[in-house]
């Protein structure tokens, strides 16, 4: 087997190029498990471990996070605590320290996986993730990035290289709701993020993919809580739940009503 | 594949290939039996090292990610680690089996600041599990050990 150690976002591409069935190892959390129960297989692997420049973080303007950026550094970096409460709140909701030490920012997005904390937030911050290729670099909106269950828009030699959060102009929620413990994956996952006189709202960890209804959002009255019933009511409709260990479609589609309007109402406070 | 690792302050040489768990390696290869493997999803603590000072789940970390990284295991602590200390004087245990990665999540806890109050230790513990259930011998030996 070969293990590949690219050092510069270039060499990986490259190396992809030439062996798109190599899995790229970011932290390897999800990755590991897979692995371990023997799901995933491969001869040749791609790991970023020393691909220096992708654990960049700036914050001066908008908020840069290179791909190999750990869940841990976010949500304890005072910068980001400040400014990007949200952000921090969701990426420190994922799992355990242990846990949090590895994963990435990369890696949560590229995995596309639907139990995951970070998503829903990224999404209703507007964050846009970079993408790199041998053919280029392109930014996409992680709301049209994570498409379905493990699947992502991305092409199959493309790399996430880092993922850039706006400044945000208002109130920031992230609500979890686990049903089992301390240390498990959301039954629902709901941020809040005001922009200006808006606010976006996405759910995640219910169905495929995070959902956000703009239409539905823009019918807020900032405090109203009426206004906050009816968009959670709206948005427990909308959606296509799935069954897991984590909660029955009918339980999800009550919660996700109340959540989102517990998550409205602290927004706007 | 050939790997050197640094476990407890010595290079070890090591043959594992990626979809060898370093946990495995740890145990089998340099007899270190302090990590152990229980649920395999990093979900219950019992095979915490230290990476670099970090704690990770090393039931779930393919054993190349730690090149270049120093590993602890709990045999790797001084003697008279104050965190072992703490959790002797408390009877912080019952069979034992999870206190390895108690220890080092609580070592890592203490050194980094985040335990600095009840609550704080017990969300850091949050994903080590202890079946015996001596959760609150537990965090009073990682309060007295904070102090």
């Amino acid at each position: 087997m070969t293990w590949h150690l690219p050092t510069s976002v270039d060499d990986v591409v490259r190396t992809r190029a030439e062996r798109p069935e190599a899995p790229i190892v970011a932290g390897g959390t999800f990755l590991g498990i897979l692995v371990r129960q023997g799901l995933v297989e491969a001869d040749e692997w791609i790991s970023l471990q020393r691909v220096t420049e992708l654990t960049r973080m700036h914050s001066a303007g908008d908020l840069s996070v290179g791909a190999m950026v750990t869940h841990r550094r976010l949500e304890l970096d005072d910068t980001v605590r400040t400014i990007w409460p949200g952000v921090a709140a969701a990426f420190k909701a994922v799992a355990s320290p242990r846990v949090r030490n590895r994963a990435t920012m990369g890696g949560v997005l590229a995995d596309a996986d639907y139990a995951s904390d970070p998503p829903s937030m990224l999404v209703a911050s507007n964050a846009v993730a970079e993408i790199a290729s041998v053919r280029g670099t392109r930014r996409v909106p992680v709301e049209d990035l994570i498409i379905g269950h493990y699947s992502t828009s991305m092409e199959e030699d493309e790399l996430i290289t880092r993922v850039v959060v706006p400044r945000p102009t208002g109130a920031a929620v992230y609500r979890k709701l686990r049903t089992r413990s301390q240390e498990d994956r959301p039954a629902s996952s709901v941020a809040a993020v005001v922009h200006g006189e808006t606010v976006r709202v996405v759910v995640g960890a219910v169905s495929d993919r995070p959902y956000h209804f703009a239409d539905v959002c823009s019918q807020w009255r900032p405090g109203d809580l009426d206004s906050a019933r009816e968009i959670g009511e709206e948005y427990a409709s909308r959606i296509d739940y799935i069954d897991d260990n984590r909660g029955s479609a009918a339980y999800r589609r009550h919660v996700v009503g109340v959540e989102v309007r517990r998550a409205l109402m602290a927004v706007a406070r | 594949m050939n790997l050197t690792l640094n476990v407890n302050g010595r290079a070890v040489d090591v043959d594992a290939e990626p979809h060898d768990m370093l946990v495995d390696v740890l145990r089998d290869q340099v007899g270190l039996t302090g990590p152990r493997v229980t649920c395999g999803v990093g979900l219950c603590g019992t095979c915490t090292v230290l990476l670099d000072g970090e704690p990770v789940s090393g039931c779930i970390l393919m054993a190349p990610l730690a090149q270049g990284k120093e590993i602890t295991t709990i045999e790797g602590l001084p003697e008279d680690d104050e965190v072992v200390a703490s959790f002797d004087r408390n009877h912080a245990f019952q069979c034992g089996y999870c206190i390895p990665g108690m220890v080092l999540t609580a070592r890592d806890m203490i050194d980094k600041g985040h335990a600095c109050s009840r609550e704080e230790i017990r969300e850091g513990l949050g994903g080590n599990l202890c079946r015996c259930g001596c959760y609150l011998k537990i965090i009073e030996a990682v309060e007295e050990a904070a102090q």
